[in-house]
């Protein structure tokens, strides 16, 4: 018996967040919440960009998602149009069904990579422009499901895994432990006053990727870093409800973090091998709190590992044999120009780098960043389907001699792991730290 | 053959040559305006029929297009110029910019026009192909 | 047809620079007053340096990946730019008009030359129009509108062709590149034209969050 073709309405990928939160949508509340966002939250900058866009069409070979699906809805441009320039135009008189789509083509087929202010003359800010539609949606209750049960967890406990204060602090000890059968004398030191270094995570890191934790310890320990970890909310330096566009909640948690660092009188704050956490903190979320720059000084994981290696606090034993590749995560490389600092220390502990094409600044995003991959199961698919520029890209490094691929960003990793899987192409995935971790000389540090 | 072009393109020149002096000192026979001031032509010529336009926008001084100026620059109304060429009075400081002579003619010409609300002012009526 | 003349070479001419003139300053001092007020980040992050050194990478033809990766459209976009901006201001029609209405004069273009740019001014208009309806992510992003935009742009370059070489219906042309000049002039403000307006600001603002925050170059 043949198939019934496939109908376009049965192609919608279901979504509770989404399908159920457009059951309570009225058209006056949607007119009454679009029109109040763009009138009190949004101005010149809006404005400017939506009337500047001359239709030319070249940002969309920036978009991974344009270059995978070549369908022209998946182009920046594209993405604005299906999203705010209707809203515009109907002045907020748009349906239920609108919204739920805006927030789909938002949340999960735009990863706010920035890729393509790079690639429009004018530098319009596609990505501010999907996180003011996220920033409807949310106030429409309009979120899918799994990135919204992760923001609640953010304004229920402060950290995005639903970890409870006594689960945290009971996974650093127990980490502790397990590294002290390695190096005997090696603490995590919790809640200690006067640091120099105050050291966050993600939530996921606890959650499901405690050996991290471990490993940051003991390249701590190694380094003999006066550091310490915080044993209370606050720890937590992840931020999903920056990309459901739920602004208030996004500064609470910045917040509690920069407070937590602050109470300890820590020097600054070094943050784990994290993209999305670190432009909460360095670009968006000390902003929301009308800090020009963060109010204490913020270092990520890539540049701390630069610093260490720089200055011989770091000691590689025997360098990583396999040739490796580097992908540049968008947060902190189009957000904070770490590509050159990452290539230091991807070749002071690897002895063969292989670099993919395009990088630095030009690399294609990993296509989970931007809240996509904390969508969840339901648009899996389309966001690994919809990166096989990115798999080309792999496929490439590859062919010419890397085996395994160096992702120093959780969100890349979650995304790289699924396109390693899905296209077939057999790369091993690490953290900067997993190598270095591999390679340095462990314990010298508290000798010192 | 080639000679037979050549005689052909002398006998024009002549032909040319003899009827540009000749309307030079003809008054009647005007029939482009031509300044030797301009280097380099930027535009056609422009045809002029002296005694035609004269008598249609009824002109019978001399002294309302030839005009005349004292050293001091006051126009001096019972003299007039018309043996004279514009450039001998509108001097060109630098001879390779015919700007400020072009615009003395035009001035002179269209500015009448305007103010008449009779004659070409479009850039193509005078300076047609 | 005198009368008509005298009307669009006249006041018209007035009008549409004052639309010109006045509404850019509008729409430029309006916009900076309303960023003053929502979007404040705006003034705290520009960083005239990081502009500057994102909007040189900008108007330089190659300067950028993109425009390395699309070399005939980099090709035409510059051309017609350069000889867009550079025909009005430099031709010699429209120099000598200057001189006589002000007497100011300044450097001007052969004819021969400007022929040739105006004519890879009408081509540019139709690789633009050729592109929009050929290439499938351009064509998606076309609304009616882009196609005014595009012939109000052209026009004025295609009835200024005509009215030089004389052809026939040269008072009626000539009557219409006036006026359709005029129409473009006053479009620039009000319309998408304002690109022209808004692209140091846009560009530069996106060169300083790049440069000064990010630490990244945006080109």
């Amino acid at each position: 018996m043949a198939e019934p073709a496939l109908k376009e309405e049965s192609r919608e990928i279901f979504d509770e967040g989404l399908n159920r939160g457009i059951e309570k949508l009225t058209s006056e509340k949607i007119e009454q919440v679009i029109n109040a966002v763009l009138e009190d939250e949004t101005g010149a900058r809006l404005k400017v960009y939506v009337d500047t866009c001359v239709h030319c069409g070249l940002c969309s070979e920036a978009c991974h998602f344009y270059v995978s699906f070549r369908e022209p809805r998946f182009s920046p441009a594209g993405k604005v149009k299906q999203t705010l320039w209707e809203m515009l135009k109907k002045k907020g008189k748009v349906s239920p069904e609108f919204i739920r789509r805006a927030s789909e083509i938002a949340s999960t087929e735009c990863n706010l990579c920035k890729r393509c202010s790079m690639y429009c003359p004018f530098g319009i800010d596609v990505a501010y422009l999907m996180l003011v539609v996220r920033r409807i949606c949310h106030k429409l209750g309009v979120t899918p499901q799994y990135i919204q049960d992760t923001a609640h967890s953010h304004s229920a406990t402060f950290n995005q895994m639903w970890v409870k204060d006594d689960e945290w602090i009971d996974t650093l000890m127990w980490q502790e432990e397990e590294a002290q059968d390695e190096i005997p004398d090696l603490r995590i030191p919790l809640d200690k006053e006067g640091a120099d270094v105050f050291y966050s995570v993600i939530g996921p890191e606890p959650k499901f990727r405690a050996q991290l934790i471990y490993q940051a310890a003991v390249i701590m320990d190694a380094a003999g870093i006066n550091w310490t970890m915080p044993a209370t909310p606050g720890w937590d330096n992840s931020d999903m409800c920056m990309y459901t566009g739920d602004n208030e909640m996004m500064g609470r948690l910045k917040k509690a973090h920069f407070e937590s660092a602050m109470r300890l009188k820590a020097k600054r704050i070094v943050m784990g091998e994290c993209g999305h956490a670190f432009r909460s903190i360095y670009d968006m979320g000390n902003r929301w709190l009308a800090w020009q720059m963060p109010p204490i000084p913020v270092t990520h994981a890539i540049e701390f590992y630069y610093e260490l290696f720089r200055e011989g606090k770091l000691k590689i034993a025997r360098k990583y044999e396999t040739p490796v590749t580097l992908h540049d995560p968008c947060n902190i490389v189009r957000g904070r120009g770490l590509h050159e600092m990452a290539r230091y220390v991807v070749n002071e502990v690897c002895e063969e780098f292989v670099e993919m094409h395009p990088n630095r600044e030009h690399n294609f995003c990993c296509s989970a960043g931007g809240g996509v991959i904390n969508c969840g199961p339901p648009f899996r698919n389309k966001r690994v389907e919809g990166n096989k520029a990115k798999a080309d890209q792999l496929f490439d490094a590859k062919a010419r001699g890397a085996k395994t691929l160096i992702a120093p960003c959780h969100n890349c990793h979650g995304g790289l792991e699924d396109i390693i899987h899905h296209y077939g192409l057999g790369l091993e995935l690490k953290f900067l730290g997993d190598i270095i971790y591999e390679c340095m000389e462990k314990g010298q540090g508290s000798e010192m | 053959m080639k000679k037979k072009r050549l005689a052909a393109y002398i006998a024009v020149s002549v032909f040319v040559s003899v009827f540009a002096v000749i309307s030079g000192f003809s008054q009647e026979d005007v029939t482009t305006v031509h300044d030797s001031a301009f280097r380099r032509m930027m535009r056609p010529a422009v045809r002029f029929l002296h005694d035609d336009h004269n008598e249609k926008a009824e002109i019978e001084e001399c002294s309302v297009c030839h005009h005349s100026y004292d050293a001091m620059g006051r126009k001096l109304e019972d003299e007039s110029s018309e043996d004279m060429a514009c450039s001998e009075c509108h001097t060109l400081k630098n001879v390779d910019d015919p700007v400020p002579l072009i615009r003395v003619y035009h001035l002179q010409c269209k500015g009448c026009h305007l103010e008449k609300n009779a004659g070409p002012v479009m850039c193509g009526e005078c300076h047609a192909n | 047809m005198q009368t008509l003349y005298n009307f669009v070479s006249g006041p018209l001419v007035w009008l549409s620079f004052m639309i010109f003139i006045g509404g850019s300053l509008y729409r430029l001092i309006s916009m900076a007053v309303l960023a003053k007020k929502k979007d404040p980040l705006v003034y705290v992050y520009m960083d005239w340096y990081y502009a500057l050194r994102s909007i040189f990478h900008w108007i330089i033809p190659f300067g950028s990946e993109n425009m390395k990766k699309r070399p005939v459209m980099t090709l035409v976009t510059f051309v017609f730019h350069i000889c867009l901006i550079g025909i009005p201001i430099f031709l010699f029609a429209h120099v000598i008009l200057w001189e006589e209405a002000w007497n100011i004069s300044w450097w001007f273009i052969s004819d021969p030359v400007a022929d040739i740019m105006t004519l890879a001014v009408i081509a540019s208009c139709i690789f633009f129009l050729v592109r929009r309806l050929v290439l499938p992510e351009v064509r998606y992003l076309t609304s009616y509108s882009d196609f005014v935009i595009l012939a109000i742009v052209a026009v004025p370059f295609i009835t200024g062709f005509w009215a030089y070489h004389q052809w026939f219906g040269y008072r009626l042309m000539l009557i219409l590149h006036i006026l359709s000049g005029e129409i473009m002039l006053a479009a620039i403000p009000f319309t998408r034209l304002s690109h022209a307006l808004f692209f140091p600001v846009t560009r530069g603002y996106m060169g300083s969050e790049f440069g000064a925050v990010k630490n990244a170059k945006d080109w």
